[in-house]
């Protein structure tokens, strides 16, 4: 059943479908019912396939195998086309049977008339051959009168100057315009054409491949020369996203872009495209759309001319690895003319290609990608020996360079400062900015980029910087749409509670702890086999019930002061306790060690050089700082510098000296890194250094990891996976088995168990800004002013109402900063309504104060 | 007699007792005490629990009781007893030289280290009489080549694929790096694994002795088992020329950090193998006649292990893709791979590996200047001699893309100018000994590495 026949002005749809949309039934259904569909909008399609999975890799090792091991070789790949083609239904296509006995005849004799390469191009066109030749097949089995096109006939290779025969014959280019003529005539022939990419042919007529990436290049190439609608690229993922979403789960879909946006995002690293297929598109106007094959209803990139009407916004952040500086510097260049041509022409003699540059006076630096030459060849060694003639020379390696992609960069430099604050704490290397105005780059060593792309990922959507609340550019984030996500996020405890907080928070400004929470998490974590031993951190939360009900969960006690020892020898004597106290007094020492079930943790060498005394025959445990060790650069290094925390390791051996000589036994080894980490490698790697020093030592019983694990602080941030984590740790426990493992967590365990709830006394206006006062502030919780801590503030008293208005949750207190939410969303609300601030069970009723003389809230516990 | 089961100090101990050794169902199981403690029990895992072939029964015994007791090491360490008793048979005085040799040179570190004088106190008491002199095993023209994780086992796998010879990859332990290692290499794989006496950790904790054990000496006498239960003539080491120098001089003994890969080691090892456990058996260290710098110049033609090895001993544990997690970058290991690799790379190839330019770093001038020798004295790993390394760092001062290095740089300008250049060219290292042990059937491997 076709549609009616076309007009002969009716627009081109060009459809490109890779390897792995080619090689099964249900992947041709779908090319089959797209197809359809195109058509019964009113467009002619241009089907472009690629070589089925595999193919091209299989006619490479063809390629490479000896005239013996050929025929075999081939006979596999007939064999995969065949059985696809009985899959597909097809009974032995006479079209398929001709092109693969030209396949078979191909290799079992080399022409002797064309050269070695020539040889090889026409050898690997033969994937795309037979791939459009099955799936013309299929799709006239279905009665969808498909014509086999030869891509070789249509697309003729552009005579480049300085191209040699390899690049001419294996890295071809064709010059595409709109081609009225040849449209026209292709249109006389009829309405749905199905063709090869990768493939074209050069002037004699002789078969030239387009190099990798090149289907998508010749959907590109007739995408312009057809001038067509569009041209859709269907691949395995939705398109293009903010990011690597391998790295950057939380990454957003890039909805739309232009030509140069997208041109400058492919480049600097997303593999969806391939960066040559953009300009023949851009040159002739024709818009091009990806698109998910496996989630076809996903909304997909659409690539196109400019829209002014978006909002200026950082569409992309990436990080090309293996970049190599040459750092170039010469008094003699200043004013010189020709100095950088000479430059220049050195890398030109030596085949390297230049991509950044940046200049000062009396320095040029460049950067260099990681190219076959430039790895395996000794290029740079002569490169450099040439430059030292007029310059004094530096290769700086391995550096990643990371990139900002978004129309307008310049015009957003004010608002990147809380990026530019990350790198500062980094060596940046090098910085370029175009006058396109479309890119930012920063070159830093390469150990940095993979923990740096995340962390700036998340401040470009915190800052807004990156308008992900755009609809016209971004859509959902790579983790919603293709995560393996739990669950949707539980209802919140507080929900099922709701009259009882009210009843509450009658009486004044309250903290709420609901205990099943806190051993609903606490048994989540038992549940990691891998973990000997759990404390929890007091410091969280010292209060009482709540102590009692995490040592029933079978949860030790780490403390950090003699008032915390006190605490928790009250609320329940039997339970063993840490005392990990930094920086203080012997005092503080000499009560610790008359506490009893308590191991003292020292982390650094004052208390044993001056009070070794208390330590005699005792057991006792070191934190180290692993600074220099975790992570391997600057950023962590100078961490371990600057935190006050931990034994440097240079102080190791002078430690366990002491130790030795003191009569002291160092069984514990300990290392807390940072807290809110929801990257579970992050313990798996302290694990492991911890365990490799540990080795060395001798005497260590027990490893302890520290805490530090994360809740959600933002809204789409995925929590702390678990599983992954207890994975990761088991791992390392089957090569250390002589290990006990320790956790010491404390926000994880109680943060999401505790509410603050506070009546909302007085609302103001300032232009558009609104003011709504509660009658409590930064002296009941000080996090948001103190870390700019984000916690979610619903309107209880409203729950279900619309959240309409945009609302700053200020306290009553004399400082600027008592600011408890910025920017929050609520219902629009009332003098005396009860607002409930989540998240609240660490750090809160614990942090406190009576500045202003204001009594903090106050702290009731639901059993 | 009763088996105590509570653990005390063994540093009170005045007897270490090598109490028994069995094998069965593919586990050796040796046993040790302290005085009358409880028994100390290591246990050797051996795949698919081969049994020992009829013919070969009485090598295989030998060399079980010759595991048992260089495995000792591990334990007699804990306390250092003045006196050391055997409880199943006595030992003849041949075995009680290579273990008085062994015992004092392979724990002469680990004294260093503690302080202790060992030399007078380690005496093996020898009350058999000397055997017959073992016969041949007829074992099988096949070669052991165990693994390290490292460039050195790399080049000796690619020397013996060069003249075809039959070889397997053996490795001791669980360490996944030496497992990804291996499988590169494409060649049938054993392996072994090892569990300590758990007691042994008890005591570590109660403040035992503890330190450096000569853990080479202890894997060729779990190889020589592993040779006669799966039947192979030869174990082919990757141990260098400079395997034989010491780190530095304590009691007027010399102390050798990797005195089982040494020289002395070796032939006496050999020696010992021959005439007690096998006729046939061929124990030896394929790469002995070069050194550190002519096997990494060896390895430096092996891309295809580039992103796999690692002979960095502190990070390697936990395999990963990221350069950072294979090399720390910090210690002697990385310290010297990356200067020895650096004469015969692309530099950013080198890089690339490494995932840190370790000679543009500041921070790491003591470590390179301990390999240099220079102000401080070789570090206790298995790394080259001063000398090569300040050949290595003298061949990049005349390197355009090295020069400008900050420890290149401060080589050139602070150390070059106190040494002599006659001493720095590399040549001369590149350049194989004729002091070695390769039998003549494996000599046709050495052409690969060259140098001859």
């Amino acid at each position: 059943m076709n549609p009616p026949s076309l007009a002969v002005d009716a627009p081109w749809i060009v459809l490109k479908f890779g390897g792995s949309s080619v090689s099964t039934v249900s992947r041709w259904q779908q090319i089959a019912a797209l197809a359809t569909t195109r058509r019964q909008e009113g467009a002619r399609v241009l089907i472009v396939v690629s070589a089925l999975a595999g193919i091209t890799d299989a006619l490479h090792a063809l390629y490479k195998a000896s005239a013996t091991q050929r025929p075999s070789e081939a006979m596999l790949i007939v064999a995969q086309h065949q059985h696809l083609a009985e899959k597909l239904g097809l009974h032995r296509p006479k079209a398929l049977r001709t092109q693969l006995d030209a396949l078979v005849s191909l290799c079992s004799c080399p022409s002797h008339s064309s050269s070695e390469l020539a040889w090889r191009a026409e050898l690997l066109a033969q994937g795309e051959l037979l791939s459009s030749t099955l799936g013309a097949a299929y799709l006239n089995a279905q009665g969808l009168h498909a014509q086999w096109l030869d891509a070789r006939l249509a697309l003729l290779a552009t005579e480049l100057p300085h191209r040699n025969e390899r690049t001419r014959l294996l890295s071809a280019s064709v010059r595409a315009r709109p081609d009225q003529a040849w449209s026209e005539a292709l249109a006389a022939r009829g309405e749905l054409f199905i063709t090869q990419g990768f493939i074209a042919r050069d002037r004699s007529g002789q078969t030239v491949l387009l190099g990798r990436g090149g289907s998508d290049t010749s959907a590109a190439y007739f995408g312009a020369q057809l001038a067509a609608e569009r041209v859709e690229i269907w691949t395995d993922v939705a398109g293009i996203f903010s990011a690597n979403p391998h790295q950057v789960p939380d990454a957003r879909l890039l909805t739309q872009l232009d030509y140069e946006e997208a041109q400058e995002i492919v480049a600097t690293g997303a593999k969806v495209l391939h960066p040559h297929c953009l300009s023949p598109l851009r040159r002739s106007r024709v818009p091009l759309r990806i698109h998910d094959t496996a989630n076809p209803q996903l909304p997909g990139t659409l690539i196109g001319p400019t829209k002014a009407s978006t909002a200026p916004s950082v569409k992309g952040i990436s990080a090309r690895r293996g970049i190599t500086l040459v750092s170039m510097e010469s008094v003699g260049m200043w004013q010189e003319v020709g100095f950088l041509a000479d430059v220049f022409a050195y890398f030109k003699r030596h085949g390297l290609s230049v991509d950044l540059v940046g200049s000062a006076e009396t320095n040029v630096t460049v950067s260099l990608d990681p190219t076959e030459n430039l790895l395996d060849s000794d290029a740079v060694a002569r490169l450099a020996d040439d430059l030292s003639t007029i310059c004094r020379v530096k290769v700086i390696a391995p550096c990643a360079a990371i990139t900002l992609v978004g129309r307008g960069m310049r015009g957003m430099l004010h608002r990147l400062s809380p990026l530019l604050a990350e790198f500062g704490e980094h060596h940046v290397h090098l910085i370029t900015q175009s006058s396109n105005n479309l890119n930012l780059t920063f070159v830093v060593d390469e150990g940095l980029a993979d923990e740096l792309v995340p962390r700036l990922h998340s401040l470009l959507l915190r800052t807004g910087v990156l308008r992900a609340d755009d609809p016209l550019c971004f859509g959902a984030s790579w983790r919603s749409l293709y995560g393996q996500d739990k669950a949707a996020p539980s209802v919140p405890w507080w929900h099922a509670q709701r009259q009882r907080l009210l009843d509450l928070a009658e009486q004044g400004p309250c903290y709420v702890y609901h205990l099943p929470t806190v051993r609903a998490r606490a048994r989540a974590l038992r549940h990691i086999g891998a973990v000997n031993r759990w404390y929890y951190a007091i410091k969280a939360n010292p209060q009482q019930r709540l102590l009692q009900v995490l040592a029933e969960e079978g949860f030790g006690l780490e403390c950090v002061s003699p008032g915390e020892l006190q605490r928790a020898r009250g609320a329940t004597a039997k339970t063993s306790r840490l005392f990990s106290a930094n920086f203080a007094s012997q005092e503080d020492f000499r009560l610790a060690t008359q506490d009893p079930n308590t191991l003292i943790t020292l982390d650094g060498l004052h208390p044993l050089q001056h009070w070794g005394l208390w330590f005699r025959d005792r057991d006792i445990g070191l934190r180290i700082d692993l600074g220099r060790g975790l992570g391997h650069h600057e950023k962590v290094r100078t961490g371990g510098v600057f935190s006050k925390f931990g034994l440097a390791l240079d102080d190791l051996d002078a430690f366990l000296d002491l130790a030795k000589r003191i009569g002291a036994r160092v069984t514990l080894l300990h290392a807390h890194l940072g807290s809110g980490v929801l990257d579970p490698h992050h313990w798996v790697r302290v694990y492991a250094e911890l365990a490799g020093l540990a080795e060395r030592m001798g005497t260590v019983a027990a490893l302890d990891i520290g805490g530090g694990l994360g809740i959600p602080q933002y809204p789409d941030e995925a929590p702390l996976d678990l599983d992954a984590l207890a994975e990761g740790l088991a791992e390392v426990q089957r090569v250390y088995p002589q290990y006990e493992l320790w956790m010491e967590p404390g926000r994880f365990l109680v943060a999401e168990a505790g509410v603050l709830l506070a009546r909302v006394t007085q609302i103001k206006s300032k232009k558009t800004l609104q003011y709504l006062g509660v009658e409590t502030g930064m002296n009941s919780l000080i996090r948001p002013a103190l870390y700019g801590a984000q916690h979610p503030i619903i309107n209880l008293s409203r729950l279900h109402a619309e959240a309409d208005t945009l609302y700053q949750v200020v306290g009553p207190i004399c400082e600027s900063g008592d600011i408890l939410g910025k920017d929050c969303r609520l219902p629009r609300c009332r003098e005396g309504d009860v607002l409930l601030i989540a998240n609240t069970g660490a750090y809160g009723a614990v942090m406190a104060s009576q500045y202003n003389l204001r009594t903090p809230a106050t702290e009731t516990v639901i059993e | 007699m009763n088996t105590p089961t509570s653990v005390s100090d063994p540093r009170t101990a005045q007897c270490f007792r090598l109490v028994r050794c069995c094998y069965a169902e593919g586990t050796a199981e040796l046993v040790y005490a302290f005085d009358a403690g409880p028994e100390l029990i290591e246990r050797i895992h051996f795949p698919g629990q081969p049994e020992p072939q009829p013919g070969r029964r009485k090598a295989f015994t030998q060399a079980l009781r010759l595991l048992h007791w260089v495995a000792g090491t591990s334990y007699y360490k804990a306390g250092v007893p003045a006196e050391i008793s055997f409880d199943d048979e006595p030992i003849d005085s041949d075995s009680a030289a290579l273990l008085d040799t062994l015992y004092r040179h392979g724990l002469a570190e680990f004294a260093y280290r503690n302080q202790l004088q060992l030399g007078d106190r380690i005496h093996f008491p020898a009350d058999a009489k000397l055997p017959e002199h073992a016969a041949s095993a007829q074992l099988s023209d096949r070669v052991l080549v165990p693994m390290g994780g490292g460039k050195d086992s790399l080049v000796v796998v690619e020397a013996l694929k060069s003249m075809a010879a039959k070889a397997t990859a053996i490795w001791v332990g669980t360490s996944p790096l030496i497992a990804a290692c291996a499988q590169t290499t494409g060649l049938p794989m054993l392996n072994i694994t090892r569990e300590l006496a758990p007691e042994l950790f008890k005591m570590n904790r109660m403040g035992a002795w503890n330190g450096h054990i000569p853990v080479t000496a202890v894997n060729s006498a779990i190889l020589v088992l592993a040779a006669l239960l799966y039947d192979f003539k030869a174990i082919a080491f990757a141990n260098e020329r400079s395997a034989s120098s010491a780190t530095l001089e304590y009691e007027g003994q010399k102390v050798n950090h990797q005195w089982s890969k040494s020289w002395a080691f070796e032939q006496g090892f050999s020696t010992y193998l021959q005439r007690h456990v096998a006729a046939d058996l061929q124990y030896f260290s394929l790469l002995r006649p070069y050194s550190e710098i002519a096997v990494t110049q060896a390895f430096s033609h092996l891309p295809q292990y580039f992103n796999h090895f690692s002979s960095c001993n502190r990070n390697f544990r936990i395999l990963s893709p990221k350069p950072a997690d294979r090399w720390c970058g910090q210690c002697p290991k990385c310290h010297f791979v990356f200067l020895a690799l650096a004469p015969f790379l692309p530099k950013p190839r080198l890089l690339s590996i490494f995932g840190h330019n370790l000679l543009d770093d500041e921070s790491q001038s003591d470590g390179f200047d301990a390999l240099l020798e220079y102000h401080q004295h070789k570090p206790f790993e298995c790394v080259g001699e001063g000398a090569e390394a300040r050949a290595a760092m003298a061949s990049l001062t005349v390197r355009s893309e090295w020069r400008e290095d900050a420890l290149v740089a401060r080589f050139r300008q602070e150390i070059l100018p106190q040494l002599d250049p006659q001493d720095l060219p590399l040549e001369p290292w590149l350049q194989a000994a004729s002091e070695h042990g390769i039998p003549a059937r494996y000599r046709p491997a050495m052409q690969w590495i060259g140098g001859d």
